[in-house]
């Protein structure tokens, strides 16, 4: 798996394909914080977003970067499909916490917040922008080569997803009057919720913990689904 | 000859379509075989059930040595690598998870039989289609290999590319390789194939031509002054041709039994004359392809 992931990295990194959305996500990062000082965890709410949109852009650049036929003899060699595709979701998944990391540590190096942070912004600072990140994975994932044909379809599907998802926070309300609907619908509310809270807020709540487990369960969910149609697409044995 | 793999009763159906109907097929250590048949015939998916890489709904296969280690070279060759040959041979070796300094040895000994030396640090974008060709079989042969499964080798070579990879092929099968292939071109077919098997309605027709009873000769073009004569030759070989270039110098198409080839280029030179190619040919083997291009045609 070391070779498979690092040869993956490689690729990637030598295909510049991370250069526009790499660039999107720094210069939207500078935007925000232009004007100091800010609010730290509506500010952090609002960097998860947007990783959680650019997230859907690295993720079909990873899954798409390696030549096609060059694809048919890196998975002859690694001889096995959910291996291959294991490596890719986890290049994703370091992408994205890279990624966010950068995002809660820069503007704390830049001293961009009025008041003094403290572990727990930074603890749920990684954690909402991780959890949205592997969520957004999880989710564009299924809209890839592999299952999506027309490289078109895999544009508007990834992004009809991840805007629906969103659009989805806005009708929460009315979607918990149908009891349970609400566990159907990618969970982007939930890391937005809680970042809503008070950035005087003592201590992280327990039920915290249990939200973005569930975040990345949902991801996870996503991703056995895309392994289960890739296995039964492949002849790959 | 020794068998080193039977294939008995395959049967393999995409949906509803029949592709592989109760095919039986052998093949053969030290031997170069072709599998032929038209478009949608089933020939890509008999060589990855013979690789492993596709299972057969029915029938069975049969290893006769063990292990028997299998190469494969897929149809489609990559056409944007961002890596050097070196650094792309040993991430498929970690990959295959391969032992370093084993993978470390086994590409030098690759790349000093494929030839590559020169070309070891350069990026392979900017690799000709017949040298990306050569390092797709590089790949399949990272560890030991004994069967070389090649998916349409030759598609989009150059004519040079072409003979470069039927000489490497021949020189494979020296080492000890059995080779199986689909192929169109009937260049490869001519000069290296030793055993032909059509696949026509789900089943395959073995041609097999045994390489112990066909006479080996090869096909020599030279150039002799006009003032020469080489009547005392004629009894060492057969002229196919010959041609008047200018008043000065005569053109000479003639076929040579194997063993007679060193002996007669030697007395040849002694007259002045100037060697322009020697190739071996198998006049059994181009009747027969002669006969089945024709029959081709007729088809047609």
């Amino acid at each position: 798996m070391k070779g498979l992931l690092h040869y993956q990295f490689i690729s990637y990194l030598r295909s510049y394909q991370y250069v526009p959305p790499l660039s999107l996500f720094i210069i939207l990062l500078i935007v925000n914080y232009t004007y100091t000082p800010n609010p730290i965890l509506d500010s952090y709410s609002f960097t998860s977003l947007m990783l959680f949109f650019i997230m859907g852009w690295f993720t079909v650049t990873i899954f798409h970067v390696e030549d096609p036929g060059q694809k048919q003899i890196t998975l002859l060699h690694s001889q096995s499909l959910s291996k291959y595709y294991v490596s890719l979701y986890l290049l994703a998944a370091l992408i994205g916490l890279f990624l966010s990391i950068v995002a809660v540590a820069s503007p704390i190096a830049f001293g961009a917040f009025g008041v003094k942070t403290r572990i727990l912004h930074v603890l749920l600072g990684v954690l909402s922008h991780f959890s949205l990140a592997f969520l957004s994975i999880g989710l564009s994932a299924v809209f890839t080569r592999d299952i999506v044909k027309k490289r078109i379809n895999t544009w508007w599907g990834v992004l009809s997803v991840l805007v629906i998802s969103l659009s989805l926070v806005a009708f929460k309300a009315s979607f918990l009057q149908v009891k349970g609907l609400i566990w159907l619908v990618p969970p982007v509310y939930l890391p937005l919720e809680m970042m809503a809270s008070d950035d005087s807020l003592p201590f992280i709540p327990e039920v915290f913990y249990w939200r973005f487990g569930f975040v990345f369960l949902y991801g996870i969910f996503f991703i056995a689904i895309f392994l289960l149609i890739i296995k039964r697409k492949s002849n790959f044995h | 000859m020794n068998k080193i793999m039977e294939l008995t009763d395959i049967t393999k159906k995409y949906k509803e379509k029949m592709v592989l109907d109760n095919l039986s097929l052998s093949i053969y250590q030290q031997q170069i075989a072709a599998l032929v048949g038209s478009n949608g015939s089933g020939k890509s998916t008999l060589l990855k059930i013979t690789a492993g890489l596709v299972k057969a709904d029915h029938g069975a296969i049969n290893k006769l040595i063990h292990p028997l280690k299998i190469g494969y070279v897929p149809e489609v060759t990559p056409a944007d690598l961002p890596f050097t040959p070196e650094e792309y041979l040993m991430h498929m070796g970690t990959i295959r998870g391969m032992d370093k300094q084993l993978l470390k040895n086994r590409i030098e000994m690759l790349v000093h039989t494929f030839q590559l030396q020169s070309n070891i640090h350069i990026k392979m974008s900017r690799f000709s289609k017949g040298m990306k060709q050569k390092m797709m079989i590089m790949q399949a042969m990272l560890e030991e290999t004994d069967l070389l499964i090649l998916d349409e080798p030759l598609s989009g070579l150059d004519p040079k590319a072409q003979m470069d990879l039927e000489k490497l092929l021949l020189t494979l099968k020296e080492q000890g390789l059995s080779i199986l292939l689909t192929c169109h071109e009937t260049k490869l077919l001519e000069n290296a194939v030793d055993r032909v098997l059509f696949l026509q309605n789900h089943q395959v027709i073995d041609s097999t031509l045994s390489t112990d009873t066909i006479q080996k000769v090869n096909k020599l073009i030279f150039e002799i002054p006009a003032r020469q004569t080489f009547e005392e030759l004629l009894s060492s070989m057969k002229i196919i041709q010959k041609v008047h270039l200018t008043p000065m110098i005569i053109r000479v198409e003639a076929v040579v039994n194997e063993e007679a080839t060193d002996d007669l280029i030697r007395q040849l030179l002694v007259k002045q004359v100037s060697i322009k190619q020697l190739l071996p040919i198998n006049e059994a083997k181009e009747a027969f392809y002669q006969g089945f291009f024709k029959q081709g045609d007729e088809k047609l």
